[in-house]
């Protein structure tokens, strides 16, 4: 029986979409059997995200409609053998499922893969409510800017009210070199906030920028520092201890060069 | 008219199963761009005055033919007439269906002539061909061709 985990945010724009392909495709590499589930149903991303639009026959609705069976929907990834993606609908709108859809479709998934992901839409209307519907656990994703911990706040108020396990966050696109300037939220800062686990950081990475516009997760770029903070993350979930990166520290050259003259 | 989901033309049956190839004549203009979400179904040809974009899709139980950049989902013969026709401006569509032929582009870099191609089903296959004025009579008459003798039984 394998866990049904939403990946959520409140805030669009935040990197749920990157995030979800990211972690399912390291699970996957991991030897994991992996579906990701879109259901930002009317504005779906996670299929060019992952370089499988061209792939698409039925989709979501076609499942819970009726129109085809579960497994004509699922596509298979290119890359990973065990690693498929249930894609969203996108002619049609949010209230096109409904919770009781997502529950069923979600039980079904799980008897045959170990993780099943869901990518949340952003809000908080129905596309959420379905979303979470069938999920045990959320990861809660939020970059360091007031709007996105604020969204985060009160993402982690309604899945706490629907009674889902504790989630956990993912900090996205810190830039280390701006908190230590004090211009950007530090990950103490957010933690006192929002007050749940934190279960990794994710830095700003322009390779994530080149990843998803080519359809590739940036995982598979073992140079990749937002890749390498995805792999611990997922990790995490598998519960093993990792330690957290050291954000505080300075790896570059100029940095080292700054503290050898007596300036760092 | 032009909704998110299907359209009523008001010719025909929008939802359109039409048994005899002859019935699929009409042919529908859509003068403007169809775009993510969109979705044109109908029971004959479709003309699209305009792109298709990503996420877009046109799907007709005769030909199609896109006066512009196809780069959505496109559907020709879409009730089983594996004697229609994709023809685009620039044919570089997410996925292209001719009645129960499905192909989609490789994965890795294919780049489009730039000028006008076709696509029919020849051989089980859906081939793509540069287009050359003239050249579609080559298809379209053999569409003729079927519904003479069948309508001369």
């Amino acid at each position: 029986m394998g866990e049904v985990i939403v990946i959520t945010s409140g805030k669009g724009g935040v990197g749920k979409t990157t995030t979800t392909a990211n972690l399912g495709a390291v699970l996957a590499d991991m030897g994991k059997k992996v579906v990701l589930v879109d259901t930002d149903i009317g504005l779906r991303n996670l299929d060019v995200v992952m370089g499988l639009e061209n792939r698409i026959v039925y989709d979501l609705i076609d499942v819970v409609e009726g129109r085809c069976r579960l497994k004509q929907a699922l596509i298979k990834d290119k890359r990973f053998d065990n690693l498929y993606l249930l894609p969203a609908n996108q002619t049609r709108d949010k209230t096109a499922v409904s919770r009781q859809q997502m529950i069923d479709l979600t039980s079904q998934l799980k008897e045959e893969y170990e993780f099943v992901l869901i990518d949340c839409p952003a809000g908080i209307e129905m596309g959420f409510k379905n979303a979470i519907a069938g999920a045990e656990k959320a990861l809660v994703v939020t970059t360091p800017e007031v709007a996105a911990v604020r969204d985060a706040d009160r993402i982690i108020g309604l899945l706490e009210a629907a009674e889902m396990e504790a989630p956990r966050l993912i900090i996205n696109r810190l830039r280390p070199d701006m908190v230590r300037k004090g211009n950007m939220m530090n990950i103490d800062d957010m933690m006192e906030i929002l007050a749940i686990d934190l279960i990794g950081v994710v830095p700003e990475d322009e390779y994530i920028v080149i990843s998803t516009n080519r359809g590739e997760p940036a995982v598979l770029n073992k140079n990749s520092r937002a890749g390498k903070a995805y792999c611990n993350i997922s990790r995490r979930l598998l519960g093993e201890e990792i330690p957290f990166l050291n954000w505080d520290q300075e790896n570059s050259f100029m940095a080292k060069l700054r503290k050898l003259i007596g300036l760092g | 008219m032009f909704a998110s989901t299907e359209v009523t033309t008001g010719i025909g049956n929008p939802q359109g199963i039409r048994k005899r190839p002859q019935d699929d004549a009409h042919t529908y203009m859509v003068c403007r761009t169809v775009r993510s979400g969109q979705r044109f179904k109908y029971p004959g040809n479709v003309v699209v005055m305009g792109d298709v974009h990503p996420g877009g899709e046109v799907i007709a139980t005769g030909h199609v033919i896109v006066m512009g950049t196809l780069r959505g989902v496109v559907h020709a013969g879409a009730e089983g007439n594996d004697k229609a026709i994709v023809l685009a401006f620039r044919l570089q569509p997410t996925q292209l269906r001719i009645a129960g032929y499905i192909t989609r582009a490789p994965d890795e870099g294919d780049k489009s002539l730039g000028e006008p191609e076709i696509a029919c089903v020849h051989n089980e296959v859906v081939i793509i061909e540069k287009y050359r004025p003239g050249s579609e009579k080559r298809f379209l008459n053999r569409n003729m061709k079927q519904e003479e003798e069948e309508q001369n039984g």
